[in-house]
């Protein structure tokens, strides 16, 4: 019966006419999508020379030595471990502190609760992009432009707003009796957020995780402003010296700029559904 | 009683040692930031140390009259709005018709449309604007292509002209025809056309017919050169295309993720009282996404505001500043150049000031719209 239902549906749903188009849509669409990253791809194996005489052909001699050149010239080798130490480490901050302050803004009643959770949410809709010049003035200020510490800072407080929202409307949903119970058998606060909020709340945890991975490693507009030594540089702020004078080599542009995409799209293609899923959770919120 | 109260000084204590990390952090960068803003905006300070060094004070609103009355203000603060009306109209219809098109199964895969429009949501916006940077450059792959249709074309009909004809034996005749085709700009080359062209012409004999046609084409067909980030008027097209390439794929997530939270029964029930699928689309799907594209529009204004990394690596603002968004012209007035630092936080403030505009429309539509979609 219910099958018979989704066929006559179905069967009303795509005229022929309207499945074509639908399917050329698609086709369209992805295929300029899928087209200038193939493209990308492509000209990093080729030399300059090559890409020159054709831009659209394959490589005819397809050669490693962009990635070697571009691997030197943008000192990835020092920006590579750079962004995986932000990404983690920023992530995980992210995580512990707003799962901390989304367990007392959910379990424990406070007057505090209301005003401060507040100010939290109505972060969300801040950008960070937006507080550039005060936050370098401050870095500034504060005696800590180019250090790590104020790259890891920045990182958090910009991925608060959402991760202690998001956590809190989470733990709300763990059943009190849960912790009072525990809080009967005389645990402390901190033994019922290890042993009870943080393995229960681990969905949210992904979801978090997943949100600010891809952030953070991509990010560029803060960090341009909070560090200029090489050696605290992360990878975007590298590909991005491969637009200055080195813009005419095509070659090792592409190469950069390929070294750059490649650990996002491996990441994503490993964790698609739950980065689907993260961004329809992070990016509706009120 | 006393051990109610210690109880009471413990869950006091736990609270804030938890709240304590997050809260102080988020007042460093967030709050922190906005108040030095607001302070910095009405002073003459211009860096140095902030203390101890030159003194500075309060100078009034001075920086807020210079940014209104500055034209590029006008200008960055056009292109955010440009950027919100292209997601309004461009992103967000697309994504809602690609949404509806995996919805209701019109094609198969569903998971692959979704998977490969989402990536380049994925990869670094640095990436993502030196790549298009490259393609719309002068010397790009859309030259490339231009330029090679329109020597086919040109070679294509030079051939049925010279059909037949052996170079040697060309007739002026050809030879005007050749011109013709070649339009105003060859007679440039010569200051007798026909006679020269004629003389060029039949010195290729013996010589392979492709040689002769090949040369032609270098002499005639003029090299299409793309200026699309370099013409001021065009410039911020090219910018709009890539965001909305960039950007379709997160909303049709969104789109999908909010339309698979329909009840389908009602969907099919519907369809089986004889609604058509338009009617469906009217009266059941668009109005349980009210609050969705609500809040999708809200996201394409603060989108608009963090646009900073694709046209900083785009076009940088440039050229002589017509693509700078809010944010550009805000990096530029502080490190361009002269800083202007009172400057700089005004239009920082500005900006968190659109953003809570930006709060008030959501609660807005929350009432309007009932509750929290996640």
């Amino acid at each position: 019966m219910g099958e018979e239902i989704r066929t006559t549906v179905a069967g009303r749903v795509g005229s022929s006419i309207a499945r074509s188009a639908a399917y050329g849509m698609m086709i369209l669409f992805t295929g300029m999508t899928l087209y200038p990253i193939f493209w990308l791809i492509m000209n990093s194996f080729k030399s300059t020379k090559e890409f020159q005489v054709s831009q659209l052909a394959f490589p005819a001699e397809p050669t490693m030595s962009n990635y070697v050149e571009a691997w030197k010239m943008g000192d990835f080798a020092l920006l590579f471990p750079n962004s995986i130490v932000y990404t983690v480490g920023a992530t995980l901050g992210i995580v512990f502190v707003s799962l901390l302050a989304g367990f007392a803004f959910a379990k424990i009643s406070s007057r505090a609760t209301k005003p401060i959770y507040n100010g939290f949410v109505i972060g969300i809709l801040i950008t960070a992009q937006s507080l550039m010049i005060p936050l370098f003035l401050e870095v500034n200020l504060l005696g800590i432009y180019n250090t790590r510490i104020a790259v890891l800072l920045v990182y958090i407080g910009t991925g608060l707003p959402l991760g202690v929202y998001l956590s809190t409307e989470y733990i709300k949903s763990i059943p009190n009796a849960l912790i009072e119970s525990a809080r009967i058998d005389g645990a402390t606060f901190f033994s019922i957020f290890r042993k009870i909020v943080v393995p229960m709340s681990l969905p949210v945890a992904v979801t978090l995780s997943i949100l600010n991975i891809s952030n953070i490693w991509n990010e560029f507009a803060l960090i341009n402003i909070l560090v200029s030594r090489t050696e605290l540089k992360s990878l975007p702020l590298g590909i991005f010296k491969f637009s200055g004078s080195l813009s005419t080599d095509y070659g090792k542009q592409f190469a950069a700029l390929t070294i750059g995409m490649v650990p996002m799209l491996l990441f994503y293609i490993v964790f698609r559904k739950q980065i689907t899923k993260g961004v329809a959770a992070g990016a509706v919120k009120g | 009683m006393p051990n109610r109260l210690r109880l009471r000084g413990e869950e006091g204590r736990a609270y804030w040692s938890m709240v304590l990390p997050a809260f102080s952090i988020y007042l460093l960068v967030m709050a922190f930031p906005i108040v030095l803003s607001i302070v910095l905006s009405v002073s003459n300070y211009d860096g140095g140390k902030m203390f101890g060094g030159d003194p500075w004070g309060f100078a009034g609103f001075k920086a807020y009259a210079r940014v209104f009355s500055d034209p590029l203000f006008w200008n960055a603060l056009k292109n955010n709005a440009y950027i919100v009306l292209m997601s309004v109209f461009g992103q967000l219809p697309l994504g809602f018709i690609f949404a509806y098109i995996i919805y209701r199964k019109l094609v198969k895969w569903p998971g692959f449309w979704q998977g490969v429009l989402y990536v380049p949501n994925i990869i670094s916006v640095i990436v993502v604007g030196l790549l298009w940077q490259t393609i719309f450059s002068p010397n790009g792959p859309i030259a490339e292509v231009m330029n090679s249709i329109a020597r086919a074309g040109f070679q294509s009909r030079l051939e049925a002209i010279l059909a037949g004809v052996g170079s040697l034996d060309i007739s002026d005749d050809h030879v005007r025809k050749i011109l013709d085709l070649a339009g105003p700009a060859a007679l440039e080359w010569f200051t007798d056309p026909v006679p020269e062209l004629k003389e060029l012409i039949q010195s290729y004999s013996g010589a392979p017919m492709q040689e002769l046609l090949n040369d032609l084409c270098n002499l005639f067909v003029q090299r299409w050169s793309p200026e699309f980030l370099s013409k001021s008027n065009v410039a911020m097209l090219p910018i709009l295309f890539v965001l909305l390439w960039m950007y379709t794929g997160m909303y049709l997530i969104l789109f999908l993720a909010n339309m698979q939270k329909i009840d389908a029964q009602i969907i099919e029930a519907a369809r089986i009282d004889g609604a058509s699928e338009w009617q469906v689309m009217r009266c059941i799907i668009l109005p349980s996404l009210s609050g969705t594209i609500v809040n999708s529009a809200i996201l394409a204004i603060s989108g608009s505001l963090s646009s900073f990394s694709l046209i900083f690596a785009m076009t940088g603002g440039g050229p002589s500043r017509v693509t700078e968004i809010l944010s550009i012209y805000m990096y530029n007035n502080a490190f361009l150049g002269r800083p202007n630092l009172p400057l700089a936080n005004a239009i920082s403030l500005i900006m968190v000031v659109i953003s809570f505009f930006l709060i008030v429309l959501t609660k807005l539509a929350e009432k309007r719209y009932g509750g929290k979609e996640d």
